[in-house]
């Protein structure tokens, strides 16, 4: 008996043996690791300063004091921020912009509640009671304009669509089953539409763009698309008929639009060109069936503007534009016309407020004619509302 | 077992006061997320109460907020179903690869298979998202769904028509795909310390790779659980990659080629307007709530049984 | 006339096989199209794409190498002793508890995990930073190491350990001296777990870094101060730029994609040179 504990206990004495220096060379090989992260951490930071500080590559030589400013926001303006961001730093080196596309509900609030952000884009305005609250404290300025575009896919057809509320409507509602209905027939006189089902896309996610679009079917379109189906996020009729689609951003809308063989979307311009999709002509408050181009989507804002029912100061309340531009009169207009908004404080500490007066002067007058696609510049008279600011923001 | 409990002489307990500060910190993280989903949930469950989890409707109404309807129902019964079918679907999988791994494949095969598990851990969440978006669902639409359901449609799970491949059945094919390289990771750690005496006495008495791995498997149990409880709970948390195939319809139905919602993606598709809506937001933090407590009661009841498993091992 | 057992034992072989490769195959879809993709768009636009902050993805590399070594450092070292602790009092009701709560840490929408150090850091701090991203980072890869440690010590087989008492060891020098040893495998591998973890989630970064894509985190002289400046990382760049409509930017995305992944390919194979198994 006593042996065999003996040889046991010398057993597990030499199996510790080789395990035990092994377990502690483990722990001082985790703690170097850690170790070691430190300071790859710190010469990645170093090497990286220094990079930056020459200015070689990168486009900005930075002296101190260097002014920061941060935004954040709407994702359909991003884009187009991207490309003013980019010219405005090269232009002024000791200004960093950054820009985080959130969406413009998480923009607004962390501009005005939370307060950590400098600048926001929104692509709906402030509501009547936000603007309220907000009075005389906070700037509006639409800074560029966008367009909705409705996109087709018909099998069999690769021609020019005409298409107006009512059909939209009606195809939203679930009403409108297959391309070759008499109602679409109509205003496409000698086109050769197939019998075929269509299946409709529309938005998952809340978004100004559902919000434009359906603003728009309501309003040329009142008896059919009531003011309760009129919002960022709703409940589609034609989904109870299982033909419709929820896609997430617009670009799920291009993604599920590309991959289906006979459907109906509408999503943000920008996309629809990138991506070739077939556009309709929709039928404007003057009868005309036009395409979306800068072109029309400006005439529809200056029309919008020349009738005087938009707000004539950065302080002034916004809720309303939508209503202004939207199938607005003229010829030429583009009828599902939306804004984005960048909106501000009016006071700021000396060094931001100057930054950032410098931005909104770039972005309104330079910034005007560096239109990335799918959007279109504002006219002349909006940018001039807008450089207002440049006397309201104060520093200090 | 050597003692597991509370230490008894000086020396264990200082070990026992040194490393308990580092529980305690991740107590207080527990309790500070806790506190501050409940603050944020508050107003919405002050006002809408059950009816949160009755309905799945989801109506946020701009003009008269008051007149809002919010519901979680599509969205829980997503989240549980969709973990639920990464699990079934990861499960045997896992287990395969580690009996693979452990015990059938040739040598060199191991360390190449256990790699490429590894590595599916390190792909960032979104590439998967952007594969199972281009890929996966359209081929899992045409090959498997359509057939499926031309086949089998009489089957309530199979009975509607797969328009898109952008379903719960995805999602879960997804998630699976996506939390198999965890699984596998702590399955195949609990099967390692199988001791090799146990190894031994079964091949000694003459057991088929089958019976083998059958006693095998029931010895590495309490790991295998774990690696489970592991996969759900990871499945349930994942935001961006199921927000991009499930479908985003708060739709509740017995067929998984519908789109549908899970919580996460219900988060990730509607808080860049929540802002907008007087409670959305709190709504929106109340799912999160809801899966935490679901989780908090799970794993309890996990910990209890895989506790009581231990010990009966011994 | 067969065996019945011989035909089971045959049928589950080919059955795990065919289960094992039904597993394996989409990572392998995965990285190739990752692969493939970044090689195009790195052809496509140069190798500028990756070391410009005005028309590249720099801010994003370097951003991202940052996060996932600051949320490592807060997080494993935290995971690590945490775990221990579970693993070796397991029958405490604090040990218990401890497990409880970060088994279910994973189960909350990472998305809210960064919103919760959205409300406790950036908007105290008024404003975005790396370091809150490595914050929520940490949080998330917390419990993911956790139950690697705890799994691992736990599974130490008890004989070992008696082993080691019978020789007069406290309980201290058998955790760290005999069974962290034996157990650094699965120890290993819950670090590297948790790094990929830091590396690859995009949910928890989306309220904290602020997306500061044009300019480099260096507005202070102090290094390691920079960690308070606006940030970006690889996984939030892919997130937001595939959402745009220009092609530049999904090529930009793809690109990033493929730095990470082989950046994870080098850590991997790093970790797996260094710590090597232990035979029993």
């Amino acid at each position: 008996m006593e042996t065999n504990t003996a040889r046991g206990d010398n057993e597990a004495l030499t199996r510790l043996r080789g395990i035990g220096i092994v377990g502690e060379a483990s722990l001082k090989m985790l703690l170097l690791i850690l170790m070691g992260l430190v300071v790859l951490d710190i010469v990645i930071q170093g090497v990286c300063c220094i990079y930056a500080h020459r200015g070689a590559g990168a486009s900005q030589a930075q002296q101190s004091p260097r002014v920061v400013l941060s935004g954040s926001g709407s994702t359909f303006i991003y884009p187009e921020m991207k490309v003013w961001i980019t010219r405005f730093e090269k232009e002024n080196p000791s200004i960093s912009i950054i820009y985080n596309p959130t969406g413009s509900g998480t923009g607004q609030s962390q501009l005005l509640k939370e307060k950590v952000v400098d600048f926001a884009c929104s692509d709906p305005p402030l509501s009547h009671e936000q603007y309220e609250k907000y009075k005389g404290q906070v700037l509006q300025m639409p800074v560029i304009i966008g367009a909705v575009a409705i996109v087709y896919k018909i099998p069999g057809y690769n021609g020019p669509l005409n298409l107006s509320a009512k059909v939209i409507a009606e195809i939203y509602l679930g009403k409108i089953k297959y391309w070759d209905d008499p109602e679409i027939a109509r205003l496409n006189p000698g086109a050769k539409l197939p019998h075929a089902v269509i299946k409709v896309i529309h938005r998952s996610d809340a978004s100004g763009t559902t919000e434009v679009f359906t603003f728009f079917l309501h309003k040329a379109a009142p008896s059919l698309w009531p003011a309760s189906l009129v919002g960022k996020a709703i409940e589609w009729p034609v989904d109870s008929t299982g033909r419709g689609l929820g896609a997430k951003g617009n670009q799920g809308v291009a993604e599920y639009f590309k991959r289906l063989g006979s459907a109906i979307a509408y999503v943000e311009l920008g996309y629809a060109l990138e991506n070739k999709f077939p556009i309709a002509a929709i039928r404007n408050a003057a009868g005309r069936f036009v395409k979306p181009s800068p072109e029309t989507m400006q005439a529809a804002v200056a029309s919008a503007l020349r009738s005087g029912v938009l707000p004539d100061s950065p302080l002034a309340d916004w809720s309303n534009a939508l209503n202004a531009i939207v199938y607005a009169p003229g010829e030429k207009a583009y009828p599902i016309v939306s804004f984005s908004f960048m909106m501000t404080w009016a006071r700021y500490p000396a060094p931001k407020a100057a930054a950032l007066k410098k931005f909104i002067e770039y972005i309104n007058t330079v910034g005007q004619s560096e239109i990335v696609e799918g959007y279109a510049p504002i006219p002349q008279g909006l940018r001039e509302i807008n450089l207002k600011a440049l006397s309201i923001i104060k520093g200090g | 077992m050597s003692t597991p409990g509370k230490p008894l002489y000086r020396s264990d307990k200082l070990l026992y006061y040194a490393l308990l500060p580092f529980a305690a910190v991740v107590i207080a993280a527990f309790i500070l997320l806790f506190a501050v989903l409940g603050y944020v949930s508050a107003p919405a469950i002050k006002k809408y109460g059950v009816r949160l989890l009755t309905t799945s409707q989801w109506a946020p109404n701009e003009a008269n907020p008051a007149r809002s309807v919010y519901g979680l129902l599509a969205p829980l019964f997503g989240t549980l179903v969709s973990s639920t079918i990464a699990v079934l679907l990861a499960l045997p999988v896992t287990i395969s690869v580690v009996l693979v791994i452990e015990e059938y494949a040739p040598e060199r095969w191991r360390e190449i298979i256990g790699s490429i598990i590894e590595v599916m851990a390190g792909l960032p969440t979104i590439v998967y998202g952007l594969w199972g978006l281009e890929v996966l669902a359209p081929l899992l639409q045409k090959h498997i769904y359509s057939p499926l359901h031309q086949l089998l449609g009489f089957i309530p799970l199979f009975s509607c028509r797969p328009v898109t491949g952008f379903n719960l059945a995805t999602a879960g094919v997804l998630l699976a795909i996506m939390i198999l390289p965890y699984m596998v990771a702590v399955a195949r750690d609990a099967y390692r310390a199988i001791p090799f005496t146990y190894k031994e006495a079964a091949l000694a008495i003459g057991a088929t790779r089958y019976e083998y791995a059958k006693i095998m498997l029931g010895l590495a149990k309490p790991g295998i659980v774990a690696a489970a409880l592991l996969g759900f709970g990871r499945a349930a948390g994942e935001t961006v990659a199921v927000a991009l195939v499930v479908g985003n319809v708060p739709l509740v139905s017995g067929c998984l080629f519908k789109p549908a919602y899970t919580i996460s993606s219900l988060i990730a598709n509607q808080f860049s307007m929540a802002p907008l809506y007087p409670y959305m937001m709190s709504v929106l933090f109340t799912g999160g709530l809801i899966l935490l407590a679901i989780g908090m009661a799970a794993n309890t009841v996990a910990v209890i049984m895989i506790a009581r498993a231990r010990k009966r091992l011994g | 006339m067969a065996d019945p057992r011989i035909i089971k034992e045959k049928v589950f072989l080919v059955t795990i096989f065919v289960l094992t490769a039904v597993g394996v195959l989409p990572v392998f879809h995965v990285l190739a199209e990752v692969l493939v993709k970044g090689s195009e768009a790195i052809a496509r636009h140069g190798i500028g794409i990756l070391t410009s902050t005005s028309n590249g993805i720099l801010a994003s590399l370097v951003g991202s190498a940052i996060l996932s070594i600051l949320a490592s450092l807060l997080g494993i070292p935290l995971a690590i002793l945490a775990g221990l602790f579970v693993a070796e009092f397991s029958d405490t009701k604090i040990a218990k508890i401890t497990r409880v709560v970060s088994q279910s840490l994973l189960e909350v929408p990472t998305v809210l995990l960064g919103m919760l150090v959205y409300i406790i850091m950036v908007v105290p701090m008024g404003g975005f930073s790396l370091l809150a991203g490595a914050v929520a980072l940490a949080l998330v890869m917390l419990p993911y190491v956790m139950v690697h440690v705890e799994q691992a010590i736990e599974s130490v087989p008890p004989m070992y350990r008696e082993a080691g008492y019978s020789i007069g060891m406290t309980r201290a020098e058998v955790l760290i001296g005999v069974a962290a040893g034996i157990a650094r495998r699965g120890i290993a591998t819950g670090v590297l777990m948790g790094f990929a973890k830091a590396m690859g989630e995009t949910a928890p970064l989306l309220f904290t870094i602020g997306a500061a894509r044009t300019t480099l985190p260096c507005s202070r002289p102090l290094p390691l101060a920079n960690v308070l400046d606006p940030g970006d990382a690889v996984p939030l760049m892919i997130f937001q730029y595939a959402q745009m409509p220009q092609r530049l930017y999904h090529d930009m995305a793809w690109a990033g994609s493929l730095v990470l992944v082989l950046a994870f390919l080098i850590v991997f194979i790093a970790i797996r040179l260094l710590v090597k198994e232990v035979k029993m």
